[in-house]
């Protein structure tokens, strides 16, 4: 029974794929029912799941073999988790919000090419669910790609126009660079360990930890490299696939530039799919990372420094999404600096509610588009709260979440994030300038969030299409308000910090479920990644329960004095463009740092090596085959010449040949001696 | 008797001709006669052999040779025929149109 309802998971979406790619033109509303039909199955599947795990019946199964070899064997197969039953349960949930959002902003605004649409989601949601269940590196590294495919078909998928096209060719290619790292790193792990598996006896973290501690068997490194150094090399090369998924920096600029694709694909990619997948591979294998601190610091900083970086630019957009954007790559961050920190749990927990309101920003501002007839400028808007008051209140929701306000869901993983990156940074510089950044983008994230708040909802209605919007109907406000109940409540799920400081015992419930103690895979719990990780904690004030609410009552702090600047200067009937202040640093930062002018700088840079390397391949591999071609065509033109056509001449040959056959004959039996 | 070198020796030369005839000649009922005496070269050797080593197998097969023969001579004729008729004329370095 289990083993045919997990691979179903996958599977149907895939065949909701499959119906609206082949009929999806003969079906109504262009295969959206079969949509929403196949992800409503899988989050009753995905629940029915979660349900087996916490009845303590995790899975961990080789479903084929597709290569057997002598050195190792390459399959697919499914592990189910507590951490894969929580991921399949947010991915098949925002997937069918997705899906019946997108019954009011794709087909009710009378979009054209919908089967292609529908099918993009479908498989969309299909990979990224089969890269949730992957049980070996391999294999997530298959599905990796393919949910890069996906967001390049569906980035692009206002084809016709100039935007859409090239945004989603930037996006595969600068995901694709990342990538590339990550395919280097899955070779090295197959070369290094003769397994990609992530769980089990056999499995590379749990071979890699046995190497570290002597207890195992030493495993190959090239050129008798040190093993912590060659563990560290390969985490970070697999890092680079996470780092261009997750748009963290450097690799970030593709993910502003896909807000050119619909809007309920940006809610799509940004909650659960796509940028969650860079995250979701770190969190997979965190046994492995745990094990080199050299890596974990670098996610730390990375981390750190993208959500203070990607906020700041935040800051000064006119456009709605690319506001959402921006908090999108800095909410990564965050998620990136917990898991370099440490805190494994309080990444899943920040994936978790971010996931939900993202998704819910990102469709409250799918509402806001098709009210205001697809205008996304800011300074066109104001006033919608009175004509829109659903939207208004899931998006106040869900921005009080992204803002980390008590007691919405974004404090409370935002705020375990900063404690734990503050309890294990003493005698870690890298973790501590994380920390730093990451508490620095607090405020800042307040305010771009409550900017964005004020101008869309707020003040007087500044053009002729705010005064009189577009209503939207139920199949809108449907999944707003699912998505706006879960961005109140999902916080509650792990209130760690009322447990510490009021001594309240089982209110930790993901904690609990993240460390196996209702079922699990041996090897893959939290606590044996504290175990094998080198942080300790230390308390900078005083003692748990002090820094605990030191830590609280700065964040919120912060977060609150953004909210109020954001207030003063923008919740007024007529704002002005406060940011224009800011002069030459406002262009700097609406230029995003001129970092897309410096990419394709570098790449006109190693137009040289580029070109070398196609006089090499053009020249020299090339020009061997060629040559070889040219030298036996030239040589039969040649040869064929004795073809004569005439019957004498052939006759003299055999005779010719007949002799010569005679001549060696002979010499060979000694006749001429 | 004999010495079954001779024998050898005439069924060289008689091979010699008839190979010369077909190396010189361009017509093709010349080339049709030059083949036979070349057989009938092979024929010699048989029957010489045959009578050396008292084996009355080489005979047969000179019997099969000469069946052989005819029956290449019918085929051979119904080639020139043919030759004539398309090209008007029997010489066998005019088709040369299949080479190269």
């Amino acid at each position: 029974m289990f083993d045919a309802y997990v691979p179903a998971v996958v599977l149907l979406p895939f065949v909701s794929f499959l119906v609206a790619l082949g009929a999806g033109q003969y079906l109504p509303r262009g295969g959206a029912l079969s949509g929403i039909a196949a992800t409503g199955g899988a989050l009753l599947l995905s629940l029915l799941l979660a349900v087996r795990v916490a009845g303590g019946e995790a899975y961990n199964e080789t479903l084929y073999v597709w290569a057997a070899g002598e050195q190792f064997t390459l399959t697919f197969g499914a592990l189910i988790d507590p951490l894969s039953a929580l991921m399949l349960v947010i991915v098949s949930l925002v997937a069918l919000l997705v899906h019946v959002f997108s019954l009011g902003y794709m087909n009710d605004e009378g979009e054209v090419g919908l089967p292609r649409y529908y099918a993009g989601l479908g498989l969309f949601t299909a990979s990224m669910l089969g890269f949730v269940v992957a049980d070996n590196l391999l294999m997530a590294f298959m599905f990796f790609e393919l949910v890069g495919l996906c967001s390049y078909l569906l980035i692009g998928f206002h084809f016709r126009e100039p935007g859409p096209p090239s945004a989603a060719k930037k996006a595969f290619l600068v995901t694709r660079f990342g990538d590339y790292f990550f395919l280097v790193g899955v070779v090295a792990v197959f070369a290094t360990f003769g397994t990609a598996a992530f769980a089990g006896e056999g499995s590379f973290p749990a071979l890699a930890e046995a190497a570290l501690n002597g207890s195992g068997e030493a495993v190959w490194t090239p050129g008798g490299l040190d093993a912590q150094t060659w563990f560290t090399v390969v985490g970070l090369l697999v890092l680079g696939g996470v780092v261009g998924k997750s748009a963290q920096f450097p690799l970030h600029t593709w993910l502003p530039d896909a807000m050119e694709g619909p809007t309920p694909v940006s809610a799509l990619i940004h909650a659960a799919t796509m940028v969650a997948a860079g995250v979701y591979l770190v969190a997979r294998m965190y046994g492995f990372y745990a094990l080199t601190p050299t890596t974990l610091a670098v996610i730390a900083f990375v981390g750190g420094f993208t959500a203070l970086f990607a906020a700041t630019m935040g800051v000064v957009k006119d456009e709605l999404k690319q506001v959402l954007a921006y908090s999108t790559i800095s909410q990564y961050g965050y998620m990136m600096l917990a898991l370099g920190a440490g805190g494994y749990v309080a990444a899943v927990f920040h994936l978790t509610t971010h996931a939900f309101f993202k998704a819910l920003l990102f469709l409250g501002a799918g509402s806001v588009i098709i009210a205001m007839h697809h205008n996304e400028d800011m300074w066109d808007m104001g006033g919608l709260r009175s004509k829109l008051p659903v939207t208004y209140y899931t998006f106040l929701a869900g921005s009080l979440a992204l803002a980390g306000i008590f007691p919405f869901a974004g404090f409370w993983s935002k705020d375990e994030i900063l404690y734990e990156a503050l309890v294990h940074a003493p005698g870690e510089p890298l973790l501590f300038g994380g920390y730093l950044m990451g508490l620095l983008a607090v405020p800042v994230t307040a305010f771009y969030t409550f900017r964005m708040v004020f101008l869309t909802f707020h003040g007087e209605p500044r053009s002729e299409t705010a005064r009189d919007p577009e209503l939207v109907r139920w199949n809108v406000k449907g999944p707003l308000t699912v998505l706006g109940s879960l961005a109140v409540v999902t916080g509650f799920i792990n209130m760690v910090p009322v447990q510490k400081v009021l001594g309240v015992e089982g209110i930790d419930l993901l904690h609990r479920w993240l460390d196996n103690e209702w079922g699990g895979i041996e090897g893959l719990s939290s606590h044996h990644y504290a175990d094998i990780g080198p942080y300790s904690s230390g308390y900078v004030v005083g003692g748990e329960v002090a820094t605990v609410l030191v830590g609280a009552a700065v964040s919120l702090g912060l977060a609150l004095t953004g909210l109020l600047v954001a207030w003063r200067l923008y919740n007024v009937p007529s704002p002005t463009e406060h940011t224009a202040k800011l002069g030459g640093i406002k262009d700097v930062l609406y230029n995003n740092y001129y970092l897309d002018e410096l990419q394709v700088w570098l790449a006109y840079r190693i137009e040289d090596v580029a070109g070398g390397a196609d006089t090499v391949d053009q020249g020299i591999i090339d020009g061997v085959v060629n040559g070889v071609s040219s030298v036996s065509l030239a040589g039969g033109s040649r040869v064929r010449r004795i073809q004569t056509g005439l019957v004498s001449e052939y006759a003299a040959m055999l005779t010719l040949g007949l002799l010569a056959l005679l001549v060696v004959l002979g010499l060979d039996g000694g006749w001429f001696l | 008797m004999v010495p079954v070198a001779w024998y050898l020796l005439l069924a060289a030369g008689l091979f010699c001709v008839g190979l010369f005839g077909v190396l010189t000649r361009r017509d093709a009922l010349y080339f049709l006669m030059s083949v036979e005496l070349m057989m009938n070269a092979a024929n010699v050797n048989f029957v010489a052999f045959a009578l050396y080593y008292g084996d009355l197998t080489g005979q047969v097969f000179a019997l099969f040779v000469i069946a052989l023969a005819a029956a290449e001579v019918a085929v051979g004729i119904g080639i020139i025929l043919v030759l004539y008729r398309n090209f008007g004329d029997i010489d066998v370095t005019v088709p040369a149109e299949m080479r190269w």
